[in-house]
């Protein structure tokens, strides 16, 4: 057996390396086998020429029989392969247009497929590197009723929440807690920020990694009630900031408040559970937490982290989710201990479940996410297309050459053999797009992550082995799609036909295979262009909606106080320093202090208004404290009453302004100007209400205008302390990008000590709520563009061929008399009807399956009939151009030329 | 043409092809008339199988090939048994007898 397999390796061996010796021994071979026979039919009495003919006869079609010969070699496939490569390769430098049509259309499917596949990959499938087991490892999420009867999701825990889950769960194994912020990371001018993972020195149990430089922290370093002051650097951090220095340990680096000692360095690619985000270090809960709150661990009202849990072997998600709920329970119930002010868990049912790590894949995934599944589904279309358009290149291209295949059928060639010939050439061009497709995923798919995810960091594309594997299944499977029917079509053409018929003869045949195909392409961009149409419209509606503030104007400005500690009259001539340095700045026409941000962050008290039971069952009252020229610097109307002015100071009567949309809900139909509210007790003193400014959208951008009140900064100084943040809204005259790093620079001088400035427009901070209703605007119009593009493609090569095909008919017509109009509408007549046939099955698809993305639009019908309208006309419009040149054509066929013509 | 020629059951010509080999080297013409020589022409290796199944022994082990000057001074390739081929041909005639034995067994069964 051992001695079959070497004499076999050693046959196959010489057969591929020293081909050219063995291809002449086969000649050799071959011939004396014919002299041989010659000889001895000679001795018989025939004549030389004749006994050459008959051994010839005998022997058989000599090629065929090498042919076999060398497929008992067991070389032959890889010969053929190679043959085939190189002639495929020699076929397409002979046809440049073609070529490069089809890799066109192919990288274009596979580029941006392969880019999509990126992007749903990390979104949904691949978990965070390092991580050992992930499908045991779970996010928790609570769910729980809220007051208006809605279920809601939340998946923020208390540091204390934590402590308790871990101590009263029992099907656990692990538990960590983490968070990750963007914090102020270095001192002086390398201040940046940065984002920070904040983590339980537990998680680092869940992962595989070992540091590459130092230890990771440990239970002693993150433990009640400060811990320890330590951090462990990313890898890239490490190599970009500190150039891969071993002596980086034992240093400090500054972030947000405190100094951290650099105790080790993650491996490469450790990222935590960051979702795609790298951060630059790790530092402990409890070190981190002490700086912001003292009694971060006894109480529940800061919650801050998301907890990670890895189930007990045997263990379902079922079963933690229920001792999840349970231990929730008993937390929630410790929490009411302390907090007389919040339901029984009776009441809002709190249910604990253990999800995916994947955040697009537990149940708090935002619309985004359902846009880029969509936008995927999207992207396979197009691979659809492109593989309809390079079946039908290719389908022209093979009856171009039936007669090469005929005559090479006719010397001898197999069925198969020819089929297997065209197939590598369709993998050649394949692979030719791929890479082609591959190179531009890695150039564009940049933009394309930063449209969809939100993430800065580079994927690479050409390096991740998962998607390379998926751009090579992606390309066999194109072949297959695209290059099949037409190699079996040409394989199995008709040989007597074929060699007799010219050109001339009954060569010109409508394809029923190709018109489908044209069909086919042309329904799939009406979808496209139809989905790309309604998603503007959605985006536009969107846009339009009166925020209540002006977006276009306003720049944010917030400061970094970094534990630089100000008493209150230095604070409060620090925050009137801002504001007028702020408004002396060239282009600025207005700026004010706030206390919260729209979309960023808010701040609410309790309220108590005669006459109401509870007002917080109502729905969520928002505050915001600005500077008298609040309202004139945010563009927020004022509809009745008065804005707060420079003499409702500390000490004057207690005045606020209410949103439309508060006065309603608390005073129904009474004139609200003059009536009271108290903030925090009802022993507070009364604030009055003096005007009613229009509603503004804070939280969720399609919503009611929110319940907003709005004090005098000044006042809201004196009673209720410190704001939170010193941060300013700054008004400017023209694009607030182009002032952006002039305020801050001029701002900067005034902070005390490392105390930093940070400046952005504030439509940045509003736009990702726009996120889900850009993205799928801009890629469906993308995709449908492009899909467009090849179905034009696509109708001008078919027709331009059956106009060649067609040149003796036309001749023929033209010489017996029809005039160029008529050929021409011949022609273009028959572009038009096939765009009309795509247009309607296009219509009907996307009117049946629109319904699917109805709940991702706003304030649009996924039927809205000025889309299907401007798709349809636009598709007739592209129909009528790309078979209008070929007809032109053929309108000025000289009947001369086209008959004598082969 | 005569009608008397038969057809090769599938997988026969390997047989014959070593038990042609098996007194001599030879090579690939001298082997189909050898064959058909010695069954009297009822057997007619056609000749399109010939070279291919050549190759196939060749690849296996079971014989091996050699360029040489036959008789007339013609450069010829001569196939020869290997130790392996001698084993396989012991075995496969063995075979081929028990199988006619057989069928011959059941033909005459009255």
């Amino acid at each position: 057996m051992l001695g079959e397999f070497w004499s076999e390796l050693r046959y196959r061996a010489r057969a591929i390396l020293r081909r050219n010796d063995v291809e002449r021994e086969l000649d050799d071979e071959v011939r004396s086998h014919l002299e041989y026979e010659v000889a001895k039919l000679e001795r018989g009495g025939l004549s030389r020429g004749e006994a050459l003919r008959q051994a010839r006869i005998a022997f058989g079609g000599v090629d065929r029989i090498k042919d076999d010969t060398r497929d008992a070699h067991g070389v032959s496939l890889v010969e053929h392969v190679i043959q085939d490569v190189r002639y495929a390769l020699h076929g397409l430098r002979a046809r440049p247009m073609f070529t490069a049509a089809v890799i066109v259309t192919l990288a274009a499917g596979v580029g941006v497929n392969t880019a999509m596949f990126g992007i749903l990959d990390r979104t949904f499938l691949r978990p965070p590197r390092y991580l050992i087991d992930p499908g045991t490892v779970n996010r928790v999420y609570v769910e729980w009723q809220r007051t208006d009867g809605k279920r809601a999701f939340d998946r923020s825990y208390a540091y204390t929440t934590y402590a308790d889950l871990s101590r009263w769960n029992r099907s656990l194994s692990h538990l960590a807690a983490f968070a990750f912020r963007t914090m102020a990371v270095g001192d002086g001018e390398e201040t940046k920020p940065l984002q920070v993972g904040i983590v339980s020195a537990s998680f680092f149990d869940f992962f595989d990694a070992r540091p590459v430089l130092g230890r990771f922290f440990g239970p002693q370093e993150d433990s009640i009630p400060a811990g320890r002051a330590v951090a462990v650097l990313s890898y890239g951090f490490w190599q970009s900031r500190y150039t891969g220095r071993h002596d980086v340990l034992g240093t400090t680096l500054r972030i947000g408040k405190s100094l951290y000692t650099v105790i080790g360095v993650a491996p490469p690619g450790f990222e935590g559970t960051s979702d795609g985000r790298a951060s630059v270090a790790f530092v402990p809960i409890t070190a981190f937490a002490a700086t912001i709150d003292r009694n971060y661990y006894k109480n529940y009202g800061w919650g801050w982290l998301e907890v990670l849990v890895r189930r007990k072997p045997g263990v379902t998600v079922d079963a933690a989710s229920a001792d999840l709920t349970s231990a929730n329970i008993l937390s929630w119930n410790a929490e009411r201990v302390l907090e007389s002010g919040l339901a029984a868990a009776s009441v809002v049912h709190p249910i604990a479940v253990a999800a995916p790590i994947q955040l697009a894949r537990g149940p708090m995934a935002g619309p985004e996410t359902k846009v880029v599944v969509w936008i995927g589904a999207v992207a396979f279309v197009v691979l659809l297309i492109s593989c309809a358009n390079v079946a039908n290149l290719l389908l022209a291209r093979a009856l171009r050459r039936r007669r090469e295949m005929a005559v090479r059928r006719a010397i001898g060639g197999t069925r198969g053999r020819l089929v297997q010939q065209l197939m590598t050439e369709t993998l050649v061009l394949a692979a030719l797009g791929s890479f082609a497709g591959l190179l531009g995923a890695q150039l564009a798919g940049g933009g394309l992550r930063r449209l969809l995810v939100d993430v800065n960091d580079a994927w690479p594309v050409v390096t991740d082995g998962r998607t390379l594997a998926f751009a090579g299944i992606l390309t066999l499977v194109t072949a297959l799609l695209a290059g099949l029917l037409p190699a079996m079509q040409a394989g199995g053409v008709d040989l007597a036909a074929s060699l007799k018929a010219g050109t001339r003869e009954g060569a010109y045949r409508q394809s029923r295979v190709r018109t489908t195909l044209l069909l086919l392409q042309s329904a799939l961009s009406v979808v496209l262009l139809i989905g790309a149409g309604l998603f503007v419209r959605s985006l536009q509606q969107v846009r339009a909606l009166p925020l209540g503030y002006d977006l276009d104007h306003l720049m944010y400005v917030e400061t970094s106080m970094r534990g630089a500690t100000l008493n209150p009259a230095e604070a409060g001539a620090l925050a009137d320093r801002l504001v007028t340095g702020a408004r002396a700045i060239p282009g600025v026409t207005n700026a004010t202090l706030i206390e919260s941000v729209p979309f960023y962050s808010s701040e609410g008290r309790n309220l108590r208004v005669a006459g109401i039971d509870s007002v917080r069952k109502l729905g969520r009252f928002q505050l915001q404290a600005g500077s008298p020229d609040y309202f004139a610097t945010t563009g927020t109307r004022i509809l009745r009453g008065r804005p707060f002015t420079a003499d409702d100071r500390a000490g004057t009567p207690l005045v606020a302004v209410v949103s439309d949309a508060m006065a309603k809900i608390l005073w129904k139909d009474e004139n609200p100007i003059g009536k009271c509210f108290r903030i925090g007790t009802d022993t507070t003193p009364c604030t009055s209400v003096i005007g009613i400014a229009e509603n503004t959208k804070a939280r969720n951008i399609t919503g009611e205008g929110e319940f907003m009140y709005y004090l005098p900064m000044a006042q809201y100084v004196a009673t209720l302390g410190q704001p939170s943040m010193l941060a300013l809204f700054v008004r400017v005259h023209g694009r607030p990008e182009d002032l952006v790093e002039t305020t801050r620079s001029r701002l900067q001088p005034l902070m005390p000590g490392s105390a930093f400035v940070t400046t952005q427009p504030f439509h940045q901070i509003v736009d990702p709520t726009m996120q889900s209703w850009t993205s799928g605007a801009r890629m469906f119009l993308a995709f449908g563009v492009m899909a467009l593009a090849l179905a034009a493609i696509g109708l001008y090569a078919v027709i331009s061929f059956a106009v060649a095909q067609r040149t003796q008919e036309l001749g023929v017509r033209i010489a017996l008399g029809a005039r160029g109009v008529d050929l021409l509408r011949l022609v273009v007549g028959e572009g038009v009807r096939v765009t009309l046939g795509g247009v309607a099955i296009g219509t009907l698809i996307a009117f049946f399956a629109g319904k699917g993305i109805d709940k991702l639009l706003f304030g649009v019908s996924s039927r809205d009939p000025l889309v299907y309208g401007i798709v349809a006309s636009t598709l007739i419009g592209v129909g009528i151009l790309a078979s209008a040149i070929p007809a032109s054509r053929a309108a000025r066929v000289d009947p001369n030329v086209a008959l004598r013509a082969e | 043409m005569t009608d008397d020629r038969l057809d090769l059951p599938q997988g026969t010509l390997d047989l014959l092809i070593l038990k042609a080999l098996s007194l001599e080297p030879q090579h690939g013409w001298a082997i189909s008339e050898r064959i058909r020589q010695v069954s009297r022409a009822t057997l007619q290796i056609p000749q399109g199988s010939l070279y291919p199944a050549l190759h196939r022994l060749e690849r296996r082990g079971w014989i091996k090939a050699e360029w040489g000057a036959s008789d007339n001074n013609r450069r010829a390739k001569y196939y020869e048994l290997t130790r392996a081929g001698r084993k396989q041909l012991d075995a496969e005639t063995d075979a081929w007898q028990r199988l006619t034995t057989a069928v011959s067994l059941v033909l005459d069964m009255g």
